[in-house]
């Protein structure tokens, strides 16, 4: 009988539910051939209750430990200053804190260096898309008087020797190439601009690191901070991407000389990182087997930069 | 012929137990496609707050810097609008960063911003594979197909709950138009195109992260400056798709809010009788 009620209750069916197997047949869509991609009724299931408010006491239980991690997570994650905002008062800062958010930066940073190939080259662009490229030394530029003296010193070099090498050095040994190429931002914007240079890979070549160097720390002197204060700029770069053909040390800008908002008379540009490892006025490049330190790694941003 | 539910008490002849009268309940959602529905909460909140803090570091939408302060934001210009215009905020302390201060982490944390979004952004694809592998054991992706009728059928649904509040205020009837799918075409447009959102966001976000390894992938979207303005763009679908999302399940009522966390409805129409499995 009250199977027999049920029928009544769900319309369509021709087969009375005895509950117990496959001669129950799906008849309650209009179609009785299922294409792949057509909608399946939604299967009902008979079931104890009992059972089924332990599954849902259970689910509800697990859910809201979800729920209360989520919102921990939240707290552990969260910057104060936002947090404070949102009306938290307690101090939610811990070592923790920066170490996890630092674990997601060099999984992100292995993403960045596994898509890295010296093979592959950047686009390139036509005189016609340049676009105008700021200087992004914010208001701080500096005084232009390093530029006479500027010498670009090497070492970690295999003969052991420190070089120092000036403008004219660099400009009669190597070829110069020129390119037109996109630099990317960390802030998000871009610029197409057209450089010319030597390519550190053929100062490489000329004067070779240490055997066991992977790393170039790259370094600025002439940096200034906000207030208009020395503010020494140093920079790690991977040799896997100081060697790719598009990696200059960029004497030229626009067809001219490097300006002193470009970084006269020698600034690195390489086009697969981002814009704040394009080092301005290079003074000096450091081989190394250990990765030096980085200027804006230490300020809570990639040590790798790849893009 | 009533179309509604068994009653509670009927006694299940097919039950293990028989002396516990049966419940008909019908499998809603997968405990994955659930998990990943819920996870989607915070780290979507993670995406737009870190979002934003990076929008900040360098707007899409700018304009020449305005002569008195300075100022070439748009999103700036609309935090001054509001701190203006409306009430209680009249003494808003910066309210160029009003925007910022109440959508973002906050101005001026560009590398936390771009920490958290990158966390973020690897926890989104892995929970967007779990929803998918979710839907797929679970067999909840034939519900999201589109269909030919959707347009139509979504326009009426549309028109159905625009009219609802005002049918109620005039006492009038306002028949709920008549569907025989888990989801109405509506929703259907709406659990179809969030997932498909969520594939470009994560698409458009690649080809910003990685615009020289994968510049095909900004090229296919027009280009670097027009995928950050894409990417942008997407992250509205969320919030647009979130706000009658919620309301509309509160208004629709706890089984089907309790169906994402339990995984079962006791909405058994339109659905067919299985034995029980237990």
């Amino acid at each position: 009988m009250n199977n027999e009620e049920r029928d009544d209750s769900l319309q369509g069916r021709d087969t009375p539910s005895t509950g117990m197997g496959p001669e129950v047949k799906s008849v309650s869509m209009n179609k009785p051939q299922q294409s792949f991609f057509g909608e399946r009724p939604l299967p009902a299931i008979e079931t104890a209750p009992r059972p089924l408010r332990y599954q849902s006491r259970r689910d509800f239980l697990v859910f809201g430990a979800g729920a209360l991690t989520a919102i921990a997570g939240a707290g552990f994650l969260l910057p104060q200053d936002t947090l404070n905002r949102f009306g938290v008062r307690r101090n939610m800062d811990s070592p923790g804190k920066e170490w996890f958010l630092n674990q997601a930066l060099r999984i992100d940073d292995d993403v960045a260096g596994a898509l890295y190939s010296v093979n592959r080259t950047v686009p390139t662009y036509t005189k016609s898309q340049i676009t105008p490229l700021k200087n992004n030394y914010n208001g701080s530029t500096p005084d232009p008087g390093y530029i006479p003296g500027w010498k670009l010193t090497l070492d970690g070099l295999a003969s052991g020797l420190s070089i120092s090498l000036d403008i004219r050095n660099l400009l009669t040994r190597f070829s110069v190439h020129e390119q037109i190429t996109r630099l990317v931002c960390v802030e998000g914007w871009s610029a197409i601009a057209w450089w010319a240079g030597l390519r550190f890979d053929d100062l490489l070549r000329a004067y070779p690191s240490i055997s066991q160097a992977k790393w170039a720390r790259v370094e600025s002197s002439v940096n200034l901070d906000a207030s208009g204060n020395p503010d020494p700029y140093f920079m790690s770069l991977d040799l896997a991407t100081a060697r790719h053909p598009q990696t200059l040390l960029a004497t030229h800008f626009s067809g001219q000389p490097l300006t002193l908002d470009h970084g006269a008379p020698l600034r690195l540009l390489v086009p697969v990182k981002l814009g704040l490892k394009n080092v301005k006025a290079v003074t000096r490049i450091t081989y190394s087997a250990e990765e030096p330190p980085d200027y804006w790694a230490e300020r809570g941003y990639s040590r790798y930069d790849g893009i | 012929m009533s179309r509604s539910r068994p009653p509670d008490g009927e006694t299940n002849s097919t039950s293990t137990l028989p002396e516990q009268p049966g419940v008909l309940v019908v499998r809603k959602h997968h405990l994955l496609v659930r998990w990943s529905h819920w996870l989607n909460v915070p780290i979507l909140l993670g995406l737009i707050l870190s979002g934003i803090s990076i929008y900040w570091a360098s707007p899409i939408y700018q304009h020449k810097p305005d002569p008195n302060t300075g100022n070439f934001d748009v999103a700036a210009d609309i935090g001054i609008w509001i701190c203006a215009h409306v009430p209680g905020q009249h003494h808003y302390s910066s309210p160029p960063d009003w925007i910022y201060n109440h959508m973002s982490l906050g101005p001026g944390m560009l590398a936390l911003g771009l920490r958290l979004h990158w966390l973020c952004a690897y926890l989104f694809m892995l929970n967007g594979t779990v929803y998918v592998v979710g839907l797929v054991i679970g067999g909840g992706w034939r519900s999201l197909l589109p269909r030919r009728t959707d347009l139509l059928d979504a326009l009426r649904m549309f028109r159905y709950y625009v009219g609802f509040p005002f049918a109620k205020l005039a006492r009038g009837k306002w028949p709920h138009p008549l569907f025989n799918t888990k989801y109405n075409a509506l929703q259907r447009t709406a659990y179809f195109s969030v997932p498909v959102a969520g594939f470009f966001s994560v698409a458009t976000g690649w080809a910003i992260h990685k615009p020289m390894q994968l510049h095909w992938l900004a090229a296919l979207f027009g280009g670097y400056n027009a995928v950050r303005v894409w990417h942008f763009w997407l992250m509205w679908i969320y919030i647009l798709f979130v706000v009658p999302h919620v309301i509309l399940v509160f208004a629709d009522g706890w089984d089907t809010l309790r169906s994402m966390i339990v995984g079962w409805s006791t909405r058994v129409e339109r659905t067919e009788v299985v034995p029980n499995e237990q």
